[in-house]
């Protein structure tokens, strides 16, 4: 690979050190994280009430969706800056640093305004216009594996923003478009091994977008897990049902305690998890 | 569509009417020291009168009569409500109003001034029973303007506090972020928020006031923003688009208390007073020995030019004490007699002891 500022190895065949992250004093990269919260941002209530529970569960970072890409124009576009205050007001009543996608270009540097973490979603990976954006704040990006992306392409929009002079970026697996259907996506866990041997970032995995089905969450994320995963982003919403979007896959406060719990005695075997 | 617009220039309409309201009742309030009683029965006939001469379009006498009445016995019922007259300068939400509802939170009204020589004055002349004033920014320094006003004031000094500088990017209710280009507000504000408006690719436009800005904003319908306090959002009805815009979150801005009659409590633990010295050798260090000496603790040392005496500086000293203890009583005399043209500004409560 051509790409300078992403390989592991330097132009010498010497290896790069690993980087981390810092997003808000949560340092990515070095033991697993977990970032959990509501698809969207919906309401104060709303988002105040899973903030508290994922923080009470042990979570590292909230996540919420306040400008929400969406398949049809017809459905919950997001609250905008109206959202992003209820995230900074989640973010100071539970210390949990900030996760939010941004995407528009004209959105980059107000969203880094709240947030302590930008990320791309996957139907905006290749946004050149958008990537370049993030390049010039000075936020620490999430960037999403496109649906119908190569691990190449992927890696060459991690490229476009380090390239601009943010050497911040984690990136995030979230499943792939296959022939299958039973799933909504197929949870590429080889990705996670490649990107590790490809580059020095951090990467984190989405089980829950990478599946669709709850039931399907906790052992995708072991599996992430063992496979080098530094951190995990998954849904959780207070009332599944009547969530503005994605209600079908995301857990349950209860729900996602059990699984944090069982991903903690899991874990202690794997790697340096909490 | 049609019937929206409309509803939405009634409501600008309503929104007018009680700030216009709100400002008859204060303008009331004020002629209250001035007047031996709130019944004047001449005045009132005058009131309506003028009203009925500027009557216009729809409005028919007898409503106008009516509305006029109930402005006035409103008026008279706040008149006799016994509320302090509290003076400061700015627009309504300006972070001096904030000090004022901090140093006076009951029974005040809050009453705007153009200038700082208003406050001045018109707490002097018995107009307002308390004035508000900046003296000093922990990023800006001085407030000379203020500072200047107090070498020479015969009112004193009964309290102070300290407001955090907290700005906030303010909207009208309903703005796209994207659509605003332009950022309106006092250049110290705009400069401590450089960095926010930096990044935002905003523009800086000067204005008059922070609370002129955000008052500007909803009275002329433009889509843009400004930078005020929280308070102005409240009064005004704008949006916070952004809290904590400023660069530096330490900002914070001292403000005195001034009144006619001096504090003279036991709890009064902080004096502030002003002087020259004349141009010899060891003049200043004279009066800081006698604090030396006395072991009295000083909290505030300022100097600035003497308008009157060019060449010659006035010196501000906060030193910590109650002005009826002998030792303090006998410090400030022999400041007195190294110095001149000494004015004793007062003796209060500081924000520390409380």
């Amino acid at each position: 690979m051509k790409n300078l500022r992403l390989t592991s190895l330097f132009a010498d065949g010497n290896v790069r050190a690993r980087s981390t992250v810092d997003v808000g004093g949560v340092i990515v990269g070095n033991r697993p994280i977990m970032i959990a919260g509501p698809c969207g941002v919906e309401s104060e209530k709303q988002t105040l009430t899973a903030a508290v529970a994922v923080k009470e569960a042990g979570a590292d970072m909230l996540r919420g969706g306040a400008f929400k890409p969406r398949t049809s124009p017809y459905a919950f576009q997001g609250l905008g800056v109206r959202g992003l205050k209820i995230l900074e007001k989640a973010k100071q009543e539970t210390g949990l640093p900030v996760v939010t996608e941004v995407i528009d270009p004209r959105d980059v540097s107000w969203v880094a305004e709240f947030a302590d973490l930008l990320q791309v979603g996957a139907r905006n990976m290749q946004n050149f216009s958008l990537l370049r954006e993030l390049g010039r704040v000075k936020r620490p990006v999430l960037l999403k594996r496109g649906m119908y992306s190569t691990i190449e392409e992927w890696l060459n929009c991690a490229e476009y923003i380090l390239s601009e002079g943010n050497k911040d970026v984690i990136l995030c697996e979230r499943g792939i478009r296959t022939f299958e259907t039973y799933t909504r996506n197929t949870l590429d866990i080889s990705a996670v091994a490649a990107a590790k041997e490809l580059t020095h970032l951090p990467i984190i995995v989405d089980p829950t977008h990478g599946t669709g089905r709850p039931s399907l969450i906790q052992p995708m994320s072991l599996a992430a897990l063992a496979a080098g995963a530094d951190g995990l982003i998954v849904e959780v919403h207070p009332n599944p049902e009547k969530a503005l979007s994605d209600g079908d896959q995301a857990l349950t406060p209860a729900q996602f305690s059990q699984y944090m719990q069982l991903l903690n005695r899991f874990t202690g075997a794997v790697s340096g998890w909490k | 569509m049609k019937l929206q617009r409309i509803r939405e220039a009634i409501d600008k309409t309503d929104r007018e009417l009680v700030s216009l309201l709100a400002k008859r009742m204060e303008l009331g309030l004020r002629t209250r020291p001035y007047k031996k009683n709130t019944v004047d029965t001449s005045r009132e006939k005058a009131v309506l009168e003028r009203a009925n001469q500027a009557r216009l379009g729809l409005l028919e006498e007898q409503f106008v009569t009516d509305t006029f009445m109930a402005i006035m016995a409103e008026s008279k019922r706040i008149q006799n409500m016994d509320l302090s007259l509290v003076a400061f300068q700015g627009d309504h939400g300006a972070y001096s109003e904030i000090a004022s509802r901090n140093l006076v939170p009951h029974k005040a009204a809050y009453i705007p001034c153009t200038r700082f020589s208003d406050v001045f004055s018109g707490v002097m002349d018995g107009g307002f029973d308390i004035g508000i004033v900046p003296v000093e920014n922990s990023l800006e320094g001085a407030v000379t303007q203020v500072n200047n006003l107090l070498t020479q004031t015969e009112l004193k000094v009964v309290g102070e506090t300290v407001v955090p500088i907290h700005h906030c990017l303010l909207v009208r209710p309903g703005t796209d972020h994207r659509e605003i280009k332009a950022v309106y507000s006092h250049p110290q504000a705009l400069g401590q928020c450089s960095g926010f408006l930096e990044r935002n690719g905003l523009e800086p436009r000067p204005y008059y006031d922070t609370a002129g800005a955000a008052k500007m904003l909803i009275e002329e319908d433009i889509t843009a923003a400004a930078i005020a306090s929280p308070l102005c959002a409240e009064i005004y009805g704008l949006e916070i688009l952004k809290e904590h815009i400023e660069d530096d979150a330490s900002n914070q801005t001292r403000f005195l208390m001034l009144s006619k009659t001096p504090y003279d409590k036991e709890d009064g633990d902080k004096c502030s007073l002003v002087f020259a010295t004349t141009h010899e050798a060891g003049k200043l260090f004279e009066v800081l020995q006698v604090f030396a000496e006395a072991k009295v603790n000083l909290t505030r040392i300022a100097s600035m030019p003497h308008r009157q005496d060019k060449g010659n500086y006035n010196f501000f000293l906060d030193f910590e004490g109650n002005e009826n203890d002998p030792k303090i009583r006998s410090v400030i005399e022999a400041v007195r007699s190294h110095s001149k043209n000494l004015n004793f500004l007062g003796c209060y409560p500081s924000i520390s002891g409380k």
